[in-house]
C-alpha cells in the first residue's frame, strides 16, 4: 500500500517538475532562447583575447620577480604584450560606438 | 610536430613488439596440440589434485571447459586459495612430453560468477 | 515493494527520454519554456531514479529474499554494513548506482548553471538525457535489480573476499570519478551543438573534471590497497583489464586537465580538446563494459552478460556521433595562436600530453590485444607484465622528468640563460642524489635509479617553486613568510594546488619504484623451530593458532621476527575459512616500519598436514609512501578545487556583457 502512494506521488512530482515553467508562465510573452548571435560571440572572443592578454602580463611580471625569465627577455616581451592587451581592450570597447548615431571617436 | 612524436611513438612500439614479439598464446587444452612454446592455458580442474605446488610439485588435470579435451599439468609455486575441483584458472607453462610444465607462481583462478577480485601471482 | 523500484526506474526512463528529446526540439527552436522543462526532467529523473535505489537499499536492509538480487549477494548472517554495500556488488545494483550518480551530476551540472550559461545549457541538457536514457533502459529492459522470485529462505550470502571496509568506498569513489567525466563531455557536446567558439563550457566543467578525476585517482589507490592488504598476494596492481579500465580514462582525463591550460590561456588545442574529452569519457564507458561483459578474460569479470553487445552498441554510436560532431564543427574550432618555441611552457604541456596519451593508448591495446588476435589469426594471445612495465617505463620516466622541467620553463618562449639558471639548483640536487644512489647500491637496476632521480628532480624543482614564489611575494608588501606563503597559494590555487598533486605523484612513483625494483622475496617450507632471512630480518616459526569465529574458522602461524638478535615483533599470517560460503581467504600479515616507509609482508602460502608452514616473505621498501600520496594528492585536489571568489566574479563579468540572462 505504502509502495503504491510513494510510487503515484513519484509518478505526480515528476509531471508536475517537468510542466513547472509552463504552469508558472502559461502565456509567456516571450518564449525566446537567448543565445549569442554573432556580435555578441565577437564580443566574448575580445573578452577573452583581453583576459588572456592581462593574464600573460601577470604571468611576465611573476616569472620575472621569480627568475624565470631575464632582464632582456622580460623587456623584449613586455613591449609586445602590452601593446596586445591594449588592442584587446580597444577592441572591446569599440564594437558598442558603431551604434547609429554615433559617432566612433577612439583613437 | 604532433606527427612528429605519433610516429615516434609508434616506432617505439613496433621496435617493443619486434623484439618482445606477440603477446603468450591462451589455449584450450584442446589447442596445445603443436604449440611448443610458451603458452597461457585455460581450463577446468578436474579429478583430484595431488602433491604438492611448494615441494615436488603440484599435479592436476585441466580439462576443457566446454569439451572433454584434458591435459595433466605439474606445477610449482603458490596455490591461490580457491583453486579446488570444478573451477576454471588459468597457468601459462610450456607442453612437455605430454605434461603441461608450469611456470612456477602463474596460476590464477577465475572467480566464479561473482565480482571480486580473487588473484595469486 | 519490487513495482515501486521499477515503477521509479521506468519513471526514470521516460524522464530522460523527455529531456533528451524535448530538450533537442527546445535547443533547436529556442524555446525557453521546453528548455527549462528539459532541464527540470533531468532533475526529476535524479529524483526517480534515488527513490529506485532507496527501494533496493532497504529490500537489502530487511533481507527480503524474495528479492533475486538480494538473495544473490546477501544472507541472513552477513553483517548490517555488507548487506547495504552489496547494493553495489553485483551487475544489477552497480548499474543502478552509475544511474543515480549519473543523474546526481546531470541534475547538480544543471542546477549551477541554468542562470549563466541557458543557452549552452539548452543543447547540454539532451546530451545528458541521452546518455542516461542508455542507462535507465538496461536497468528496465536488460538488467533490473527488480526482478523476483519466490522468496528462498536465505541468501547465497557476499564473497568473503568483498566483506571489508574497501566495499563501502572502493566502488563509490570509482564511480564518481567515471562518471563525473560526463559532465564535461556533455558540456562539450553541447558546446559544439550550439555552436558557441568560447571558453564557456570549460569554466563551467572545470571544477567538475577536476573532482572527478581526483574521484578516479583516489579509487584506485583504494582498490590498489584493497588489493594490497585484503587479497595479500604481495603487490597492488597487477595490470589486469579491469585495474587498466579504470588507468586509462584517468590517463587521458590528466591530459585534458593540462591541455585545457593552455586553451584558456592561449585559445590553443581547440580541436585536441574536444578529442580528448571524447576519449577520456570513451574510456570511461569502455572501462565499465570491460569489467561486465566478461568479454576480456579477467578475473574480476562479471559474468558473462547479455549486457555487453548493448554497451558496445552504445560506446560506438557516442564515438560516431561526437567525433562526427567535432568534424561538422572543425571550421569553428580553428585557433589563430601556434606554438611559439619548443622550449616553452605550452610545449612541455603538449609533450605531457602526447605521453599520457601514448601510454593511455598503448594500455588499452594491450587490454583489446587477446580480442584482436583473436580475429586476426583465429587464436587468442595475451600481454602480460613485461609489455606494460616497458611502457611505463618508456613513457612514464620522462613524464616524471617532465613534471619537473614544466614549472621551471616560462610561458611563451624561455630564454636558455634563464633556464640555466632556475634548473641550476634542482639538477645539482638530482646529480648528488644520483651518486649517492649508486654509492648505496642502487644501481642494482637502472630504472630505480633513474626514477628515484628524476623524482629528487621534481621535488627540489617544486620546493623551488614555493620558495621563489614566496620571496617574490614578500618582496611585494611587509608580510611575514608564512603570510606570504599563504598570499601566494591562495591567490594561485590552481598552479599551487597542481604543484603540490605533482608532489603526490612523486612520491607515489617512488614508493612504486622501491616496492617493485628494490623489494626482497623469499619462499621457505618451516616447521615449528625454523627460521628464514629476509632482506637482514630473521623469521621464526613457533606453530599454529586456531580460533573459531561466527562464520569462519581462522588458522595463524606464529612467526617472531628479530632485527639484529632482538625480537621486534610477532606476525600472524594464515587463513580463514568460511563455513556458508564454502571459501577459504588468505589473511596476510604486515608490519609496517615508520623509519623507512618500508613494510615486512608475510603471506602463509600453504599450511601443511605436518605442522609446517610454506611461508612467503617480502620485504616492500618505501611502499608506504604510496599511500601517503593518496593523502598528499587529496590536499593538493583540494586546494586547487578551493573556490575563488575573485576569479569567480571576473569570469561573470567577462560573459554577463551585453546578453541579457536574466
Amino acid at each position: 500500500m505504502t509502495a503504491l502512494l510513494i510510487g503515484a506521488l513519484v509518478v505526480l512530482a515528476a509531471v508536475a517538475i517537468v510542466a513547472l515553467p509552463f504552469l508558472r508562465e502559461p502565456a509567456a510573452r516571450e518564449d525566446v532562447l537567448d543565445a549569442p548571435d554573432e556580435r555578441e560571440q565577437r564580443r566574448l572572443a575580445a573578452a577573452e583575447e583581453r583576459d588572456r592578454a592581462l593574464a600573460a602580463l601577470k604571468e611576465l611580471e611573476f616569472d620575472h620577480r621569480t627568475g624565470k625569465i631575464s632582464d632582456d627577455d622580460y623587456r623584449a616581451q613586455v613591449g609586445p604584450l602590452r601593446r596586445r592587451a591594449a588592442e584587446a581592450l580597444r577592441a572591446l570597447d569599440a564594437p558598442r560606438d558603431r551604434r547609429p548615431g554615433k559617432v566612433a571617436s577612439h583613437g | 610536430m604532433i606527427a612528429l612524436s605519433v610516429a615516434a611513438v609508434l616506432a617505439i612500439f613496433l621496435l617493443y613488439t619486434s623484439i618482445a614479439g606477440g603477446g603468450t598464446p591462451s589455449l584450450r587444452p584442446s589447442q596445445l596440440d603443436g604449440h611448443s612454446g610458451k603458452v597461457s592455458l585455460a581450463g577446468k580442474v578436474v579429478g583430484r589434485p595431488s602433491g604438492d605446488a611448494h615441494a615436488a610439485g603440484l599435479h592436476f588435470v585441466l580439462r576443457d571447459v566446454k569439451g572433454t579435451t584434458a591435459i595433466p599439468v605439474m606445477y610449482r609455486g603458490t596455490v591461490p586459495d580457491l583453486f579446488r575441483t570444478g573451477r576454471d584458472v588459468v597457468v601459462q607453462g610450456q607442453l612437455r612430453n605430454g605434461v603441461f610444465v608450469a611456470v612456477p607462481g602463474t596460476l590464477m583462478t577465475k572467480c566464479p560468477s561473482k565480482y571480486a577480485p580473487a588473484k595469486n601471482s | 515493494m519490487p513495482d515501486l523500484g521499477r515503477a521509479a526506474l521506468a519513471t526514470a526512463l521516460l524522464l530522460l527520454v523527455y529531456a533528451a528529446v524535448a530538450g533537442t526540439f527546445a535547443a533547436h527552436r529556442r524555446r525557453r519554456r521546453l528548455a527549462a522543462s528539459a532541464q527540470n526532467a533531468l532533475l526529476a529523473a535524479f529524483g526517480a531514479s534515488a527513490v529506485a535505489a532507496a527501494t533496493l537499499l532497504v529490500a537489502l536492509a530487511r533481507h527480503d529474499f524474495s528479492f533475486r538480487y538480494v538473495a544473490d549477494h546477501t544472507s541472513r548472517k552477513l553483517p548490517l554494513g555488507y548487506t547495504l554495500t552489496a547494493f553495489w556488488g553485483g551487475q544489477e545494483g552497480s548499474l543502478l548506482l552509475w544511474l543515480v550518480v549519473l543523474c546526481g551530476y546531470g541534475a547538480a551540472a544543471v542546477w549551477t548553471t541554468r542562470r549563466v550559461a541557458r543557452d549552452l545549457l539548452a543543447w547540454t541538457v539532451p546530451v545528458l538525457g541521452v546518455i542516461g536514457t542508455f542507462f535507465a533502459f538496461m536497468l528496465v529492459f536488460v538488467a533490473s535489480p527488480f526482478a523476483t522470485q519466490a522468496a528462498p529462505a536465505d541468501g547465497a550470502g557476499l564473497n568473503p573476499s568483498l566483506q571489508n571496509p574497501y566495499m563501502a568506498i572502493h566502488p563509490p569513489m570509482l564511480y564518481l570519478g567515471y562518471v563525473g567525466l560526463t559532465v564535461p563531455f556533455a558540456f562539450a557536446m553541447g558546446a559544439l551543438l550550439s555552436r558557441r567558439t568560447d571558453e564557456r563550457w570549460i569554466v563551467a566543467t572545470r571544477r567538475w573534471t577536476l573532482a572527478a578525476w581526483a574521484f578516479l585517482g583516489v579509487g584506485q589507490l583504494l582498490g590498489a590497497h584493497w588489493a594490497y592488504v585484503e587479497i595479500g598476494w604481495g603487490g597492488y596492481y597487477a595490470w589486469d583489464p579491469v585495474e587498466n579500465a579504470a588507468l586509462m580514462p584517468w590517463l587521458a582525463a590528466t591530459a585534458f586537465l593540462h591541455s585545457v591550460m593552455i586553451q584558456e590561456k592561449r585559445g590553443m588545442l581547440k580541436v585536441w580538446n574536444m578529442l580528448l574529452v571524447i576519449l577520456a569519457f570513451c574510456l570511461s564507458l569502455f572501462g565499465t563494459f570491460l569489467t561486465r561483459s566478461g568479454i576480456i578474460q579477467s578475473i574480476h569479470s562479471f559474468t558473462q552478460s547479455s549486457i555487453g553487445p548493448w554497451f558496445l552498441g552504445f560506446i560506438c554510436f557516442v564515438v560516431c556521433a561526437s567525433l562526427g560532431l567535432v568534424f561538422l564543427r572543425l571550421p569553428l574550432l580553428r585557433s589563430k595562436t601556434k606554438l611559439e618555441s619548443l622550449v616553452s611552457r605550452e610545449a612541455t604541456f603538449l609533450y605531457n600530453n602526447l605521453l599520457l596519451v601514448a601510454l593511455s593508448l598503448t594500455i588499452l591495446w594491450g587490454v583489446v590485444y587477446p580480442l584482436v588476435s583473436e580475429l586476426v589469426r583465429g587464436e587468442t594471445s595475451t600481454v602480460s607484465k613485461p609489455y606494460y612495465n616497458f611502457f611505463l617505463h618508456t613513457f612514464g620516466l620522462p613524464l616524471l622528468l617532465l613534471m619537473g622541467i614544466g614549472p621551471l620553463v616560462a610561458w611563451r618562449r624561455a630564454s636558455f640563460r634563464a633556464l640555466g639558471r632556475t634548473f641550476l639548483w634542482p639538477l645539482a640536487v638530482a646529480v648528488v642524489a644520483g651518486v649517492i644512489l649508486l654509492a648505496v647500491g642502487a644501481g642494482s637496476s637502472r630504472v630505480g635509479v633513474i626514477a628515484y632521480t628524476f623524482s629528487i628532480f621534481v621535488l627540489a624543482s617544486i620546493a623551488l617553486e614555493f620558495v621563489r614564489g614566496t620571496r617574490a611575494r614578500k618582496a611585494l608588501g611587509s608580510e611575514s613568510w608564512p603570510g606570504a606563503f599563504t598570499a601566494l597559494v591562495a591567490r594561485n590555487r590552481r598552479r599551487y594546488g597542481g604543484y603540490v598533486v605533482h608532489a603526490a605523484v612523486v612520491f607515489l612513483a617512488i614508493g612504486v619504484a622501491g616496492s617493485s625494483v628494490y623489494q626482497t622475496v623469499r619462499e621457505h617450507r618451516l616447521h615449528p623451530g625454523g627460521a628464514m632471512t629476509v632482506a637482514g630480518t630473521r623469521l621464526v616459526f613457533r606453530g599454529f593458532e586456531q580460533h573459531r569465529a561466527p562464520n569462519h574458522q581462522a588458522i595463524r602461524a606464529v612467526v617472531d621476527v628479530y632485527r639484529g638478535g632482538k625480537r621486534i615483533t610477532t606476525l600472524l599470517p594464515g587463513k580463514n575459512n568460511y563455513f556458508a560460503e564454502q571459501q577459504v581467504s588468505n589473511e596476510v600479515a604486515i608490519r609496517h616500519d615508520y623509519a623507512d616507509a618500508s613494510d615486512l609482508f608475510l603471506i602463509a602460502d600453504q599450511v601443511n598436514r605436518d605442522g609446517s608452514v610454506d611461508l612467503k616473505a617480502l620485504q616492500k621498501p618505501l611502499v608506504n609512501l604510496i599511500w601517503f600520496a593518496g593523502f598528499v594528492f587529496v590536499g593538493g585536489s583540494l586546494i586547487a578545487l578551493w573556490p575563488d571568489a575573485r576569479e569567480e566574479r571576473r569570469l561573470a563579468a567577462r560573459y554577463a556583457g551585453a546578453l541579457a540572462e536574466a
